[in-house]
């Protein structure tokens, strides 16, 4: 072992970088951006979660303050206002409704006699008082965030006045995912976000090749228009996407027992959908970079706001406000949300139209974009 | 008909001029080399004719098409100076996607591909790996590939570079074989050596073509004994000018 020699080798490793400035700056801006994305999004808690109250407390004379009192209005009056954004509503299927159309994330329902039954319960007779929450169970943790924040509203309501009797919450008839479980929300995410990851690093390390070894040329050359490459990229990854979401359900089914409440043959679709959203990015990425070492160091920037941002693993009522549009610009974002609502929810093709109709869109545009990127290199 | 018609062509990447008013006119059934040093612009104006890089200015015919155009390309065969083809696919499966994208229809295909592999004496490695090959084989695939549709026009940019002389050889008897079968050949090389065997060469320097004709009409203008010769005592003059 020669020191001097092997110094080289890292002196050699620096020139080239050297002569790589867009290397250089990759290699800086992934952890800048690694680091801003993880610690905007895990910093956050679940806030801003739209949720209907249905009030129909009648009240009840409570002798400590000597006057009749709702204490439903209490409790709704020391829910977290950053957490939960109330909505009030009477009619019960109306709320419903509103769940189903994802408006809002749960229906908070006072029975008529929950202030008398508190009342009576905190002096030591009759029944105790109940409070139903029904939930779109299809986002767990944001389920389990609304149970807890009314958990804590109403144990401070009623610590605050002496009473220290409990309220039992009734959670067992969710309006989405009755008996869902993490993983039943964790899987769709997974789906959509193996389809891109792969699809889309498969694409532009296949495309940088085809530019690098010379063949895009020669199909050109053979008369192949940018048009037929592209298409012809997009149905081949298409149908791998409905492959692998083929075997991801297969295995969470078989291994995790995962809620399928829906259609399989739809999520087929988004899964299609999405890889061919993808594909489309992957060509236009793959026109940044001019070797297959340049296209590697793309993985953490298509990875990472993915990841993050897509509500995959951690819902996006946790990010902060500002940041929430952003996660609309991800094409993922759209795909996760028709998978979860059709698996976990059972939703057909029309309710999903608008997540449809957004992959979609950015399909379009990134195809229209891909073709015309051909077009500018083929012509340089 | 004309194979190659070519006037005022040229093309700049910022202040490098990679080709400067290129006119040529090339007849069916010859065999045409583009002669010169690395970096002249052969391969520039090679593209050009493919509709590979887009014209500053000019106009060129292929076979009376617009040079690029559809009609054009259907009746041309590429063979790029790498093998460009698709490593992990056999030789077979390279040939048959190329004959597809040109239109070829299954029986077409199955002629074509004994007569091409013949060509190139690769019949025993048809099922082999590309990358399994050696560079040489490799080569010889990309010319069976240009050819697998049946050119009546095949652009050659430097096909006997990496190519040692026993295969040099064996390529020239198959160019001079497909000449005789009616194919237009344009060629690229800077071994100045064998450009004697083309029917008609053009010698480029700095973009521009500064002798035109046969072999032995370049040599004997320019009195030298070879080729090189005359390239070196053409482009002294160039400079002197």
């Amino acid at each position: 072992m020669r020191p001097g020699r092997a110094f080289l080798v890292t002196k050699r490793i620096f020139w080239s970088l050297r002569h790589d400035p867009r290397t250089i700056a990759l290699m800086c801006f992934a952890p800048i951006l690694a680091m801003c994305i993880f610690g905007i999004a895990f910093s956050g808690n679940i806030e801003n979660v739209k949720v209907i109250v249905i009030n129909r407390d009648q009240g009840a004379y409570v002798p400590a303050s000597n006057m009749t009192i709702r204490i439903s209005d209490l409790i709704i009056d020391n829910m977290d206002e950053k957490k939960l954004n109330i909505h009030h509503m009477t009619d019960e299927n109306e709320a419903i409704g509103a769940v189903k159309d994802g408006k809002y994330s749960s229906i908070i329902i006072f029975p008529e006699d929950f202030s008398r039954s508190v009342v009576n319960a905190s002096q030591g007779g009759g029944e105790q008082a109940v409070l139903r929450i029904r939930s779109d169970q299809s986002q767990v943790n944001v389920a389990t965030e609304i149970v807890q924040t009314v958990t804590n509203a109403m144990l401070k309501t009623l610590g605050d006045r002496g009473m220290k009797t409990p309220v039992a919450m009734d959670v067992s008839d969710p309006i989405y995912g009755k008996g869902a479980r993490f993983i039943d929300m964790f899987v769709p995410g997974i789906m959509g976000f193996v389809v891109f990851l792969l699809t889309t690093l498969l694409t532009l390390i296949s495309f940088v090749g085809e530019r690098t070894r010379g063949t895009l040329t020669r199909l050109f050359a053979n008369g192949l228009t940018e048009g037929e490459i592209v298409t012809g990229y997009a149905i081949a990854f298409g149908m791998v996407g409905m492959v692998q979401v083929g075997i991801l359900l297969t295995v969470a089914i078989l291994l995790f027992d995962i809620m399928v409440v829906g259609n399989p043959l739809i999520a087929f679709l988004i899964a299609t959908l999405l890889a061919v959203v993808s594909v489309s990015l992957g060509i236009l990425l793959s026109s940044l970079a001019q070797r297959e070492s340049q296209a590697i160091q793309f993985f953490p920037i298509i990875i990472l706001p993915v990841f993050l941002l897509a509500g995959i693993f951690w819902p996006r009522e946790a990010m902060p406000l500002w940041l929430r549009p952003f996660s609309y610009l991800i094409p993922v974002t759209y795909a996760v949300d028709a998978l979860r609502s059709v698996l976990i929810r059972g939703w057909g093709l029309a309710d999903i139209w608008v997540e449809l109709l957004a992959l979609v869109g950015f399909a379009a545009i990134f195809l229209t974009g891909a073709v015309y990127m051909l077009k500018f290199m083929r012509g340089r | 008909m004309k194979a190659i018609e070519v006037k005022g062509l040229s093309k700049s990447y910022g202040p490098i001029i990679a080709v400067s008013g290129l006119d040529l006119h090339v007849d069916e059934g010859e065999i045409f080399g583009l002669l010169g040093p690395n970096g002249c612009g052969k391969t520039t104006a090679i593209k050009m004719l493919l509709g590979l890089v887009r014209l500053d200015s000019g106009s060129a015919k292929v076979l009376g098409r617009r040079a690029g155009s559809k009609g054009s390309l259907e009746n041309v065969g590429y063979m790029p100076q790498e093998t460009a083809l698709y490593e992990e696919l056999t030789v077979k499966e390279n040939l048959k996607l190329f004959a597809g994208i040109n239109g070829l229809s299954g029986n077409e295909y199955r002629k074509r591909e004994d007569e091409v592999l013949d060509l190139v004496n690769l019949g025993e490695r048809r099922d082999s790996i590309l990358s399994t090959l050696s560079g040489g084989q490799r080569h010889r695939v990309s010319l069976a590939v240009s050819m697998v549709h049946a050119p009546r026009l095949l652009f050659l940019d430097e096909p006997t570079v990496g190519v040692d002389p026993p295969l040099r050889a064996n390529f020239w008897r198959t160019f001079r074989k497909m000449r005789d079968r009616g194919l237009t050949i344009i060629m690229t090389t800077h071994y100045m050596d064998e450009a004697v065997n083309c029917d008609l060469i053009a010698m480029m320097r700095e973009g521009r073509i500064i002798a035109q004709g046969s072999p032995s009409d370049v040599m004997s203008r320019s009195k030298a004994g070879n080729l090189e010769d005359a390239f070196l005592k053409l482009s002294r003059e160039e400079v002197k000018v």
